[in-house]
């Protein structure tokens, strides 16, 4: 029996300012792939192009397009950043194709064009805040790359701070791709905040994490960094010393003991060997790709409309849990984590949030709580 | 509803502060098709184009800086290009002064109304910031009519209410509002005097 050849378009930088996270997320993306491509009992199989846009944001746009018209793709399965995201969303719109991000973000958006499988603010950022200023103190140091991702959350960073009694002690931004960061370490040295914030994307990041790791190797008392978007593939070519210690909030962590992750690091350990590391990105391609192949598989096409229905209406279980994508905001109910890196440059579970939290794009129900519990009442320790 | 006059488009001059995108060749189509001139430019404003009729920014990746007047002073009307609904852009956008605002994606419609919206609501604010001026002034001056007063009450004799009624005259006489009567009694101007 012949099965039907679906296109997808897989539309990750694999070169350029944030190869590595691309890197992983198209391995991801294709593991996904594998899977129902040689499962005997599917009727359909993927038929997946990789296409490179180099980290370059007006090129995302393009390829979307010739991806869709050319290729006829009603499937995107990509992008990382904000400012990418924004250029590939009115292509997907125009044409009447889904989008499927799944990378953290700022929230402020909910196209119907897009599923959201990445956290946003009240599923990162806040819970993150609410571990993080009780035991470390309410002066911050916010540090991001200078585009729209950075921006934001420095804000909504800062509106937290505020509201419980404390401040941003310096604010500073980085062109995406950047890695000069000394006096980024000149400055923390001078301020000495309670904790810095990381929003540095990509290489930025890396040059980052590696000039303070190098820094506070004569200091006793240096403060944790502290993220939203760190993973395990920014810690990578790091040096052991400068791998530890830094605080991330994520929905996927190697290191979750559960059934589930067991089962699927079991089933990757068969494709890439078992020595290498399921990281954040490479997890949150495989989701998407996976969610997509089976809303497929249940409504029997991939006509957008069909599969929109079919994928906000019931659950889909995932390495990181059971998920479930709200039908009005198309953004996925997410249990956020919190990991401690280590020198191996992977993360040490810390807290996990003890449910999903439903995603609150518009932080309109969330709002930003002025109270500090000493254990926030939303996270239990993980034993 | 009130006639309102339309701008006179036709000879008006645009500047597109605004990375090099599609969105911009689909706006200077609009504004093309209006019989505008259009100029793109960025990272920054220069000099010369502080002297465009309209100008649309970039509401997503702009910054402090950009232009060529103090935050919130622009000369003309501004219109914010806004992909990003983030609170954050959009406050940085109305810092500006920002009179209306387009949505990205930018396609074949929007521009003439954000135009005739932002002609309007610029002049609306110019307006409530004169009249706010001359109110302010006003209010400023109030010490001085105390002082006119007893100036004519002093210099010219009569009561509390002749006094009023001299400078209400000297107001009505030289076209001038109470408080720049009361100023020119108070300077001794000539045309305040008796007789004048």
């Amino acid at each position: 029996m012949s099965r039907t050849a679906i296109p997808v378009s897989i539309l990750y930088s694999t070169t350029g300012p944030y190869a590595a996270l691309g890197r992983d997320a198209v391995d991801g993306a294709m593991a996904a792939i594998a899977e129902v491509n040689t499962d005997p009992a599917s009727r359909f199989s993927i038929v997946a192009t990789i296409d490179d846009p180099c980290g370059r944001a007006e090129d995302y746009a393009v390829l979307a397009e010739s991806a869709i018209r050319e290729r006829k793709c009603r499937h995107i399965i990509g992008t990382i950043t904000s400012w990418s995201r924004k250029d590939v969303l009115p292509v997907v719109e125009r044409h009447g194709a889904l989008l499927w991000y799944a990378f953290p973000y700022e929230g402020f958006e909910a196209s119907d064009s897009a599923i959201y499988l990445g956290a946003c603010p009240n599923q990162h950022l806040l819970p993150l805040f609410d571990h993080v200023l009780p035991r470390f103190g309410r002066r911050a140091f916010t540090v991001g790359s200078n585009y729209i991702w950075g921006w934001e959350i420095s804000r909504i960073a800062r509106e937290r701070m505020e509201a419980s009694g404390g401040q941003v002690v310096s604010d500073r931004y980085v062109p995406l791709g950047s890695i000069e960061v000394d006096h980024l370490i000149t400055e923390i040295r001078q301020k000495k905040p309670d904790f810095i914030l990381s929003n540095l994307v990509g290489q930025s990041a890396a040059a980052f994490i590696a000039a303070y790791g190098d820094d506070r190797e004569n200091a006793t008392d240096a403060p944790p960094i502290v993220a939203c978007n760190m993973s395990e593939s920014d810690l990578e070519g790091l040096a052991p010393s400068a791998r530890r210690g830094h605080l991330s909030t994520s929905i996927y962590f190697d290191r979750l003991e559960t059934p589930e992750n067991r089962a699927f690091k079991a089933r990757m350990a068969e494709r890439h060997g078992s020595g290498r590391r399921i990281t954040t990105p490479f997890f949150s391609a495989y989701m998407a790709m996976s969610i997509l192949t089976r809303a497929i598989s249940d409504a029997g096409t991939d006509a957008p409309d069909a599969i929109r229905k079919v994928v906000t209406a019931r659950s889909f279980d995932t390495p990181a849990g059971p998920i479930r994508i709200d039908r009005k905001t198309h953004h996925a109910a997410l249990r956020p984590h919190l990991g401690l890196s280590d020198e191996t440059g992977g993360f040490a579970l810390v807290e996990s949030a003890e449910d999903a939290i439903v995603a609150d794009p518009f932080l309109v129900r969330a709002g930003i709580r002025a109270d500090l519990p000493v254990v926030p009442a939303a996270l239990k320790v993980v034993k | 509803m009130t006639h309102r006059t339309r701008p006179p488009l036709a000879q008006w001059h645009a500047v597109i502060l605004h990375r090099e995108h599609p969105l911009v060749d689909a706006l200077r189509r609009q504004l093309e098709l209006l019989q505008i001139r259009v100029t793109v430019s960025w990272p920054h404003l220069d000099e010369a184009q502080a002297s465009a009729d309209v100008v649309f920014f970039d509401a997503d990746m702009g910054h402090d800086g950009q232009f060529p007047w103090p935050r919130g002073f622009a000369p003309m009307p501004i219109i914010a290009l806004i992909g990003s609904e983030a609170p954050g852009r959009i406050e940085w956008a109305l810092d500006q002064g920002s009179n209306a605002h387009l949505l990205k994606p930018i396609g074949s419609t929007g521009a003439y109304s954000a135009l005739l919206i932002a002609a309007h609501a610029y002049q609306q604010v110019r307006a409530q910031a004169d009249d706010i001026r001359v109110l302010e002034d006003r209010l400023r001056q109030r010490p001085i009519v105390v002082r006119a007063i007893l100036h004519l009450l002093q210099n010219e004799g009569g009561g509390e209410a002749a006094a009023w009624k001299r400078l209400r005259s000297v107001a009505m006489d030289w076209g001038m509002t109470i408080e720049d009567a009361a100023e020119a009694i108070c300077r001794n101007d000539k045309r305040t005097r008796s007789g004048a």
